[in-house]
Order: structure tokens, then C-alpha cells, then sequence
């Protein structure tokens, strides 16, 4: 695999996945894929109405039918920050006196197969009185809006400001103030394999046995307890093989508890795979930012200062554990970006509507927010005539002032962010491409380059959290490192990979750790029997906590090998050293295999006084809990038919820089697949509501994923600047990819109809939306477009 | 209920089935062969791609009833095909899967498209995988897969012929 | 998302077929290739109660030539067009179309005649045969007929074929030597339902024909732009197209009405630069 590694090491090798043989011979385990005698299959009865009230639900005769009244004793699931401010809604598993959105679950049907399930769900009857729908984020404040939650004054889970330093007086002495509107639309995360969930009593062990996909096992057995009513040692839960999350698996969802308490309440094994209309319609939604920020500026370029509003629509209700909060305080701290300003004045609101709940996707809150700032950027340049290009160079906070606090209270820590423009300038050839726009296109197309740079906080633990007035503060991770008797390794882990390769990279530390082979080694994570607590995967955070986890405790394994080798050796211990899987000391050496041997299953050869075993559990929390910044700058090159507003996108180059890399084809991959979720969010991915609040996308012929045609071949350049504080000076960099193409696009599209001066605002950019953008613009003169 | 019978990887397979079972839950969920996976149940996704008498079908669009006295062949059905071993090796080598649940699909597609196309060039594979969603990998490595393993398996004139790796870890 | 319960019969051949939907009126749907009906079924959108499949009938899947057609049967298969493993009348112009339709694995089971009898005023097809003045073939308990293209589609998902009837096959006119063609479609993305869809043929003899899908109704003939195709004007041919959108009142989504004039433009361009 690697002729480097046995002089390098395991860390920063291209090794190719251990997780990859079981996928490729259609081998895998997903949940949809584990069956148990006696399986009872779940459709669910879903509100057709966006608000309303619930009358009564009438059930076939005899038929294994369920509702709200059936479970008294279940308790709501929802979430959202510690804070006085902020007001719940209490959202239950099954729909109590109220419908909040169209998808909510008011009924489960059982039966043994799936088809006969939907056959009962066709005869159950529900009454609901109509209510107003609350659809458009911004109007659902307006005086006079519809209320959605009985007791809330207006439709808001909270206000609130963030401000630092003095706006009022940076916008009465800037010379150039700026003032745009964005919106960001809703979107699904779509991961290929939906949620599902599968649910059964195990009497042998006297526990609830709970399967399903998800991002984190440990923290939903948190609130499953919590929401079903059982102690934590009563449930098992279990997550196979994963099929991508991006955020909409880590949130506590309605059909998790539902399917829990219908297998308890039935005594049979119950189940229930999501479909994809179901995935469209109500699990976790995304996205769906509205702002309205004023940019203050030099004539010259300088940022001054942003003043500015969003509001984020959060659906109907506040997912447990987080809530929607973290989007709005993240969009708005996330505003200045990479930039220098002086004060920073933005109001968020964080509303509800009657939609599917908002939960995190991929870049949370940062793609909104790096649209924002880098479309405003881009627009300033055009009012004052510059390069937007140079007034990001100018702007950018340089690597000679890092550690640089933003005006958004984001500690940047390290790295070359003009150095990251200047390359990916390179890489497009900026010059060439504004030559080849004064020549234009043969086929009356237009051409358009944009620019972005963007940051990615990853690996915050309790600092960062607590500050979030998170009610679950993933502040650590935990990995326990088992050696065998015969030398090889098991890593029990607490993060759940999905797709990271997070199989090999742990493994690759373990190895470079020990002087073992990856392939001695095994991971295994999403069983909460099995593994030490840990809070999953998300947030860009597995490398450095887990990677860091999985270091400390692959040390202190390797420490204690060392002991027994010097033992074994006849050496001091200061004398040996580990490598190439052995103890090699002054005379001699031993391999682990003997050590291991000696440590489990031949006591006799251990140092008087040594516990047996080579078993370690370690955790890691960064010193530092702020949180690493990634960062990168992404540069789009997109050809535009005026008329019918296709866009292409010819180039996409990107400089980025994570730090260490563990394993660059890894990074690479993410990079890749995320930006190719971020140019979903450019030019494909919506899901639209009528004025009556019915979801319009909930088929994939509506819900437009990119396909292989749609997207470019990326060309991606890494700069490396090693973290200070995590081992190996590795970055997170898992949602990077999906926040700067937004802005990217938008801003070449913008670029591409500059001179029909159309108005590129507003995500997706589909045919329709910049057709019509290049067609209001022109008006009368819409012939000239051609 | 229908009896049929279906040519399942290689074997004999009778089996009783209603007029609207779909032929991906009838191999899912009754035959155990869960390599076939289901993204969208309506054809949009390709993740449940299995080939009907050789030709891939989105098995999540047909009707089991109608597959009666036809050849099926599944992911697990292609373990001891050489030219999916190739591929596979390839899709290994040029991290062209993550989360691994759209690979089985993408698998039987990319072995239709090399057989039909030879020595396809990038434009050509991206065209032909419409309709293959993958979430994670932004296809970049998919596409390059596919085009290492079609040189591979249909070398230039006078190129080497390297002797495929059956393994594929 | 799965099917409701519902009856299957497989009628041996086209009368057997024929005397079971007449008998069954609505109650009753043929399925060939099953690719549009099936996800439709899925998604519990279909009222019929039994499935008459007609996927096995030899008389569906003829060719015929003759000196000046090309008869091809229904349930050919959108990729069989697609790789020109039927005789083609139209010098290629529908294996162009038959490979932009959905996707591959979709191609290898949908067919012609199920797209054309389905009828979606986005659909390739119905476009691409009122273009070619084919005919379409059908046999029904009171025997064969045949109906021209242009007639045959009355709306969105609405034709000219009677319940009982089924459609047996397409009759193509070859297309004269020096004929050109050209097609151009507006999508979301690669393989869905297009916005517009524009074939333009030229005839040799100056005679031209243009076809338009995505309309608000269904796939339009547009006989003044047809005409003006000899010309080989853009401009011209653009002021006619947008005169005769209005006149068919497809120009009331301006988005839409710019869609057609530019798939038509590029249409006749490609036919021109052919």
C-alpha cells in the first residue's frame, strides 16, 4: 500500500480504505439490511394539512393501528439552547392537538410487510382543522402573521443580537455603505440511504435493542431514555454501516421514539426504513437563510463594518438536542468571514413555520453565511469599480496576524489565507479570463469567474459548546486501544464513521503509534455495548478528538509495551524503542505479538507488579477549545446562457488548508463531495413550499441532486500549515467543501450577466431563477440578452 | 399470488409472489440478497441497479411478477466475475466510494458502460452515469475508476496487458 | 412507497389483449416497460385495478421497412433506438433523442409506445414524431386504425387512444436524403423532464417542420416556424416563433416562452449547420 510508510510512518500516507472490500462485494450492513424473526414493518399516517387542528384519528377495525392517545406516557423531544430567551414547543413523537407541517406524524400502521402497512395507513381517517400555514420566514413576523404555537407572541423560538463594536459610528463615517438582500432556500440533506430504524426486546439480555442510522449511538440513547422512559442500561443501540448523514442523522427524530415505544408496546420486533418522499417531506430540513446586511466600505476597498439581519426559518419545531439556535448565531458570527472589519451589528431571528424542523447540514449556517458576506463583496467591488478579487486580498486577515480574533469572536489560529487567494487566482488564471470575456462566446453564452474564501471551525469542544448553550457539550472523545494476545489491535471508538474512511485514518494513527500495520488493526464503533461513550460524527470533529483520543491511548498501550519489552529485553526502558512492530533495545528486540502474549495469557513474564493487560482508554480534549480553523478560498468558472439561464460550470479550483493531513486521498474525497453538495446548493437543491404550506419537492423528479453531468473535475491545491495544539496538528475539514460554493457560483454567474446588471441574490440559481433575473433586468431590452 | 420462476445469479429460483411486488424488495427481503440497495424507490437514484437478461435495470421500477422466466444478476451475483474484480480494484484504488450505498448500483453501471463504450473518455462516463446518485464521493473518483479500469480491460493496441488483481482489499 | 394491491394478467397476444381492456375499461392498465407507470404505482398515484401486461407480445416489438417507412413496434425499448439496433428513418435524429431520455438503465425498459401513450407534456417522444410526421398504429377490439401524430395528443396525458385501445407501433416516414435535423432541450439537469424540447427538420425541398414539448399542454406542431426554417434567418425565425408562442398561448410563463425560442433557435441552427 505505502513503501513510504516504513520510514515515515502511517500518517500523511495516501492508504487506501480498509472500509472499502465489504461495499464492493455488495457485502455491506446497512439497517434496511438486518432482519429479525417476526418483523413487524411501520408506515406512518402523516399530516396532509401545514397547520391545523387534530380531531380524531380513525383506525381500522382490529388492525395494529397507533396514535398519540395509545402513548400517554411518552415525553417530548424537543430541543434547542439553554437560554430564558428561547421558547419551546413541545414536539411528540406522534401529533397531540395540533399539526405544525405537512409530513408530521400522526399515526403508525404495522403490519408484515411495508406494502400492507401503506394499505392500513389508505384507510385511516384524520380530522384536522385547518389553520393558517406560516410560510415565508421573513413575513411569518410580520404584525398580523399567523401564530403557529399557541402561547408563542409571535413566531419567533428567539431573537437575538450580536453585536461588537460601534456600527453607528463606522455607518456615519463610511464613505460606501452597501446594502443587499440574500436568501439562502430550503433544502434536504439527502443522504443515498435514508433514516430507518429497527426495534426489538432482547429478554437474554433484558434490554431494548435498538438499530438505526445514525451519526452518533451514544447521544440518542440519551434521548431515547429520556424520551421513552427507560434507564440508559435498557437500551442498546446499534449503527451498522451508514450511508452518509451530513448532519440529518444527528438530530433525535419523531420515528426513532416512535418505532421504540410501538416495539415495546407490542412485544414484537418493529421497524421502519425511510422512504425518500418521507426524506423530502419530514426529515431534517436545511439551509433556509433570508438576510438583509448593509456592507461598509472605503472607496478604496476596506471593509468598515457590517450591519445586517437574519433570519433563519427553523420549521415547526426545536430538534433535540440543539434546537435551530446554533444556525443563527453561527450565520451571524460567520459574517465577517476571513475579513477585517471593525464592528459588527447583525439581529437574528430564529423563526418558526409550519415546515419540516431544521437540523444541521454540512457547513451548518457557514454556506449561508459565506454567501452572504462574498455576494456583498462582490458587489462592492463592482459599485466601486475594483477587482473583487484584490479587495479580498486586501481584506483578508494575513498570516503575520494570527492568531486573529474576527469581529465575529472567532479566534482564527494559523495559516496563509491571501496565500489561498493568490493560488486559486493562479489556477483559474484570472487575467486569461477576463481577456477571454472583452472576446466573448461564440455560442452567446457568458462567461463568469467568481471567488470565495470561507473558515471551518472544527474540533471546538467545551468552550466553543458551552458558549452555544448546547445542552449536550461535545466537549472530548474516548477511544479504548485492546491489544490481543497475538499482537494485533482492536481501537473501540465513539465517533460512527458514515463514509469519512474514518476506519483507516484511526487506524493509520494507531499504527504510526504502535509500528503496526493497519491491517492488524481493527475499528469499531456505533454499538453503545461496545464502545467507550463518545458523541459521533459531525461538526468536523472526529480527527481531531477521536484521532486525538485514539493517540493518547495508543501511547499509553505503546508505554507499557515498552515496559515489558525492557522487561523481556533485560534493557532500562530509556534504552528501548518501538518500531517495526517490535521493542528494540541495546541486545536484542521483541515483538509486540510477545509482549502481547506475555500481557494477556503468560502473566509470569511481566515486571513484578505489572497489571496484565495492554487495554487503554484515553480521552482528548484539545488544550484550546475554541475550535481549529480550516480555511480555503474556492475559485468558479461558469458559462451562462442569458436566455434560458443553464449554467455550466467549466473550472472549479480550490486552495485549501486543514493542517496535517492524516491521509490526503481521504481529505481529498471530502473536499470533492463536498463541493459537489455545495453546488447543489448553488444550482439544484430546493424544496419549495405553496402559500398553503405544501412541500413541492418530494420526489428526486422534483429535487434536482447533481449527477455526475452536473458537476466539474475539480483541481484542488493543499497548503499546509500544522495546527498548534492538536496532535499531529491536524484540522477538521469535513464540511469545508460544501460552505464556499454558493458564493462561488453565485458570484461567477453574477460576473458572467454583469452587463445585463442582473440580480444574483438568491439560491438555488436555477434556469428559471436567472433566466428571469438576466430577463427583469434588461426588460424591454430582453431580446438583447441573445 | 404468482408463481415464478427467475434465473437468479447463475441459479434456479421459484418463488410465490404478489402482482405488486416490487422485484428489489422480492431479492431484499425474501431472497436476503441486501447488496441491492434502495435510494428512491422511483428510479431516480440508481442505487438498486441489477442487470435484467444482462441489461442494468433499476430494479425499484419493475414489477417481480414480470421478471418471470428471466435472468437476474445482483451485486453478490458479480463476486467470481473477473471483469467486476477489475473494477472493483479500480473503484478501490481511485477512492471512488465513501459511504459505500451507492456502490453496488454503481458497480453493475459501470460494467455495462465499459462493455458498451470500450475506452470511454470522461465526458462520456459522466454522461453516462446519470442517474447515479452518489451523495459523498462528488464522482470524481468514480469517473476515474471507470476510465482506468476500461484501459485496463481494453487496452490500447500494443499496450500492456496487466494481470487483474482478484482481490480486493 | 409501495404499490397497492392490484391483478396481473399477461394476455398471450394483442386480441386477447384488447378483449381484456375493453372489457375492464378504466379498471384496467397495459404496462410494457413499466418504467413511468411503476414509480407511479409506488407512490399510490393510479386508480386501475389490474395490470395487463403486454411486455411479451411479438406483434409489439415488429420492424417493417418498406421503400419510404419504417414501421417499428411499440414496446421497442428507448435504448435499442438509442444504439441503432432497429432501422432508423430519421438519419440518426432518434438516437439523439432516445439517449437523452432519463437514464440508461431506464432506456433499457421504457419504450416508445409507453412514453407516447403516457402522454406527458414534457415527454421526448410525442415531440420528436410529430416532427417526423410519423403516424401511430393502433389495434383495438374493433380493429386497427391509425391516427396521424399531429391530432394525436389533445392535452396533458390525454390522447386520441381509446381505453380499449393499445398502440401497436409507429410508422415513420424516411427522412429525404439531404434531410437535416436538429434538437435542443432545456432541463434542470441531465436525464429530467425537459422545459422545452425543439426538433427542427429541413427538408431538402425547402419544406421544413418544427416540434415543440414542455408547452403548457401538450407537444406542438409549430407550422409558421416550420415554414420559416428554409430561410435560415435567426432573427426571422425567432420573430415567428415568438408570434406563433403567442398565438398558441404558450408565452403566458415568459420563463418558459424563453425557453422555446431559444430551443427552437438552436434547433434550426443545428439543422441548418448539419
Amino acid at each position: 500500500m505505502s513503501a513510504d510508510a516504513d520510514t515515515q510512518g502511517w500518517v500523511g500516507v495516501r492508504l487506501l480504505r480498509k472500509e472499502d472490500r465489504r461495499h464492493l462485494l455488495g457485502a455491506s450492513t446497512f439497517t434496511a439490511d438486518v432482519r429479525v424473526p417476526g418483523l413487524l414493518e411501520v408506515a406512518f399516517v402523516r399530516s396532509q394539512f401545514a397547520h391545523g387542528r387534530l380531531g380524531a384519528v380513525a383506525k381500522p377495525d382490529g388492525a395494529r393501528v397507533f396514535s398519540a392517545e395509545d402513548f400517554p406516557h411518552l415525553k417530548p423531544i424537543d430541543g434547542g439552547p439553554e437560554l430564558p430567551s428561547f421558547r419551546a414547543a413541545p414536539y411528540h413523537a406522534f401529533a397531540r392537538d395540533k399539526v405544525h407541517f405537512v409530513g408530521q406524524i400522526v399515526a403508525a400502521c404495522l403490519a408484515p410487510t411495508r406494502a400492507q402497512a401503506e394499505d392500513l395507513a389508505d384507510q385511516v381517517g384524520v380530522e384536522v382543522d385547518a389553520l393558517p400555514a406560516v410560510v415565508d420566514t421573513v413575513e411569518a413576523l410580520a404584525p398580523g402573521a399567523a401564530i403557529l404555537h399557541d402561547g408563542f407572541p409571535d413566531n419567533a423560538f428567539i431573537h437575538a443580537t450580536v453585536t461588537e463594536g460601534d456600527i453607528a459610528a463606522v455607518a456615519a463615517a463610511a464613505p460606501v455603505a452597501l446594502r443587499r438582500t440574500f436568501r439562502m432556500n430550503r433544502q434536504a440533506t439527502v443522504s443515498l440511504e435514508g433514516r430507518g430504524v429497527l426495534a426489538y426486546w432482547d429478554h437474554r439480555l433484558d434490554e431494548l435493542v435498538v438499530t438505526l442510522s445514525t451519526q452518533g449511538a451514544h447521544v440518542m440513547r440519551i434521548g431515547l431514555a429520556m424520551a421513552l422512559g427507560l434507564p440508559e442500561h435498557k437500551l442498546h443501540l446499534i449503527a451498522p454501516d451508514v450511508g452518509g448523514g451530513f448532519g440529518g442523522k444527528n438530530r433525535l427524530m419523531p420515528e426513532e421514539v416512535a418505532v421504540c415505544a410501538l416495539a415495546l408496546k407490542t412485544g414484537r420486533p418493529v421497524r421502519w426504513i425511510e422512504d425518500r418522499r418521507e426524506h423530502l417531506m419530514a426529515s431534517v430540513h436545511c439551509r433556509e437563510h433570508h438576510y438583509d446586511i448593509t456592507l461598509y466600505a472605503t472607496r478604496e476597498g476596506r471593509l468598515l463594518g457590517l450591519k445586517g439581519e437574519v433570519h433563519i426559518d427553523a420549521g415547526a419545531y426545536s430538534l433535540w438536542p440543539s434546537g435551530p439556535f446554533m444556525e443563527a448565531s453561527m450565520a451571524a458570527r460567520n459574517l465577517p468571514g476571513p475579513y477585517q472589519m471593525q464592528a459588527l451589528h447583525v439581529e437574528t431571528h430564529t423563526v418558526a413555520t409550519s415546515k419540516a424542523p431544521m437540523g444541521p447540514y454540512r457547513g451548518v449556517a457557514r454556506p449561508g453565511a459565506c454567501f452572504a458576506i462574498e455576494r456583498a463583496v462582490d458587489e462592492l467591488a463592482h459599485a466601486i469599480g475594483m477587482e473583487p478579487a484584490e479587495v479580498r486580498r486586501i481584506n483578508l486577515v494575513g498570516p503575520h496576524q494570527m492568531p486573529y480574533r474576527t469581529i465575529g469572536g472567532m479566534q482564527l489560529d494559523s495559516g496563509d489565507y491571501p496565500q489561498a487567494l493568490e493560488r486559486v487566482r493562479e489556477m483559474v488564471d484570472l487575467a486569461a479570463l477576463r481577456r477571454r470575456q472583452q472576446a466573448g462566446e461564440d455560442d452567446g453564452r457568458r462567461i463568469g469567474v467568481g471567488f470565495a474564501v470561507y473558515t471551518e471551525q472544527s474540533g471546538h469542544g467545551a468552550a466553543e459548546w458551552t458558549k452555544r448553550k448546547s445542552r449536550i457539550v461535545p466537549g472530548y472523545e474516548s477511544a479504548t486501544a485492546r491489544m490481543l494476545p497475538d499482537g494485533t489491535l482492536l481501537l473501540l471508538v465513539g465517533i460512527q464513521n458514515h463514509g469519512q474512511g474514518l476506519e483507516t485514518s484511526l487506524a493509520q494513527i494507531a499504527a504510526q503509534e504502535l509500528s503496526l500495520d493497519p491491517h492488524a488493526i481493527s475499528v469499531r464503533y456505533g454499538d453503545t455495548a461496545l464502545t467507550p461513550f463518545g458523541f459521533g460524527t459531525f461538526a468536523s470533529r472526529s480527527i481531531v478528538f477521536s484521532g486525538g483520543a485514539v493517540a493518547r491511548a495508543t501511547r499509553a498501550l505503546a508505554d507499557k509495551a515498552r515496559r515489558i519489552g525492557a522487561h523481556l529485553l533485560q534493557a532500562d526502558v530509556a534504552d528501548t524503542r518501538l518500531a517495526d512492530g517490535a521493542v528494540h533495545g541495546p541486545n536484542g528486540k521483541v515483538s509486540l505479538a510477545e509482549i502481547a502474549r506475555a500481557a494477556n495469557v503468560r502473566q509470569e513474564f511481566l515486571p513484578a507488579g505489572m497489571p496484565p493487560l495492554l487495554d487503554e482508554t484515553a480521552t482528548y480534549e484539545p488544550e484550546e477549545s475554541g475550535g481549529f480553523f480550516s480555511y480555503g478560498a474556492h475559485a468558479a468558472v461558469v458559462a451562462v446562457d442569458p436566455e434560458t439561464g443553464v449554467t455550466t460550470t467549466l473550472d472549479y479550483a480550490i486552495a485549501e488548508d486543514c493542517g496535517t493531513m492524516i491521509n490526503p486521498m481521504i481529505v481529498d474525497g471530502q473536499i470533492i463531495g463536498g463541493v459537489a453538495q455545495g453546488i447543489g446548493t448553488a444550482l439544484y437543491e430546493e424544496i419549495p413550499y405553496d402559500a398553503d404550506g405544501q412541500p413541492l419537492a418530494t420526489t428526486f423528479g422534483d429535487y434536482m441532486v447533481p449527477c455526475a453531468p452536473e458537476l466539474p473535475a475539480l483541481r484542488i491545491h493543499h497548503l499546509v500549515t500544522p495546527a498548534h495544539g492538536t496532535e499531529y496538528g491536524v484540522k477538521g475539514m469535513g464540511e469545508g467543501g460544501a460552505i464556499a460554493p454558493p458564493a462561488a457560483i453565485a458570484n461567477a454567474v453574477s460576473d458572467a450577466l454583469r452587463d445585463f446588471g442582473a440580480r444574483i441574490w438568491e439560491t438555488p440559481l436555477t434556469p428559471r431563477r436567472v433566466s428571469d433575473a438576466v430577463a427583469a433586468a434588461c426588460g424591454d431590452r430582453s431580446e438583447d440578452a441573445v | 399470488m404468482t408463481a415464478i420462476t427467475l434465473t437468479l445469479n447463475g441459479d434456479r429460483v421459484r418463488e410465490e409472489v404478489e402482482p405488486r411486488d416490487i422485484l428489489a424488495d422480492l431479492l431484499r427481503d425474501r431472497l436476503r440478497l441486501t447488496g441491492t440497495h434502495l435510494g428512491c424507490e422511483h428510479g431516480a437514484c440508481g442505487a438498486c441497479t441489477v442487470t435484467l437478461d444482462g441489461l442494468p435495470v433499476r430494479s425499484c421500477i419493475v414489477l417481480a411478477v414480470m421478471c418471470d422466466g428471466r435472468t437476474v444478476e445482483t451485486i453478490e451475483g458479480t463476486r467470481a466475475d473477473a471483469t467486476m474484480d477489475v473494477i472493483r480494484r479500480h473503484f478501490h484504488e481511485q477512492h471512488a466510494l465513501q459511504c459505500g450505498f451507492c456502490t453496488p448500483g454503481m458497480l453493475i453501471a459501470a460494467r455495462d458502460i465499459i462493455a458498451r463504450h470500450t475506452r470511454p473518455d470522461e465526458a462520456t462516463v459522466r454522461r453516462e452515469l446519470s442517474g447515479q446518485v452518489c451523495r459523498c464521493t462528488g464522482y470524481m473518483g468514480i469517473v476515474a475508476a471507470i476510465r482506468a479500469a476500461a484501459a485496463e480491460l481494453h487496452p490500447a493496441p500494443g499496450a500492456d496487458l496487466r494481470t487483474p488483481d482478484l482481490s480486493t482489499s | 412507497m409501495k404499490p397497492a394491491a392490484v391483478d396481473y394478467v399477461r394476455p398471450a397476444d394483442l386480441a386477447a389483449a384488447c378483449s381484456l381492456l375493453a372489457e375492464a375499461g378504466d379498471a384496467a392498465m397495459p404496462v410494457s416497460g413499466g418504467q413511468s407507470l411503476i414509480p407511479m404505482m409506488s407512490l399510490r398515484l393510479t386508480g386501475f385495478e389490474t395490470l395487463v401486461d403486454i411486455s411479451r407480445i411479438a406483434a409489439l416489438k415488429r420492424t417493417e421497412t418498406d421503400a419510404t417507412h419504417v414501421v417499428i413496434g411499440a414496446a421497442t425499448t428507448h435504448a435499442a433506438i438509442e444504439d441503432g439496433a432497429i432501422p432508423d428513418p430519421s438519419h440518426g435524429l432518434m438516437a439523439r433523442i432516445a439517449g437523452r431520455i432519463a437514464y440508461r438503465a431506464v432506456r433499457n425498459l421504457g419504450t416508445i409506445g409507453g412514453s407516447v401513450a403516457l402522454a406527458d407534456p414534457a415527454a421526448d417522444w410525442p415531440c420528436c414524431l410529430l416532427a417526423l410526421g410519423a403516424d401511430i398504429l393502433l389495434a383495438g377490439p374493433d380493429g386497427a386504425r391509425t391516427l396521424p401524430a399531429d391530432g394525436f395528443f389533445l392535452g396533458p396525458y390525454e390522447t386520441a387512444r381509446a381505453p380499449a385501445e393499445i398502440i401497436t407501433g409507429f410508422r415513420i416516414p424516411r427522412l429525404a436524403e439531404g434531410a437535416r435535423w436538429g434538437t435542443s432541450k432545456v432541463a434542470r439537469k441531465s436525464g429530467a423532464f425537459s422545459d422545452s424540447l425543439a426538433v427542427a427538420i429541413l427538408l431538402p425541398d425547402g419544406g421544413g417542420r418544427i416540434a415543440l414539448t414542455g408547452t403548457s399542454s401538450h407537444p406542438r406542431l409549430l407550422p409558421a416556424a416550420g415554414a420559416a426554417l428554409a430561410a435560415r434567418d435567426s432573427a426571422a425565425l425567432r420573430a415567428t416563433v415568438k408570434a406563433e408562442l403567442a398565438a398558441l398561448g404558450e408565452d403566458a410563463d415568459p420563463y418558459r416562452a424563453r425557453c422555446h425560442l431559444a430551443t427552437v433557435t438552436r434547433a434550426a441552427e443545428e439543422a441548418w449547420s448539419a
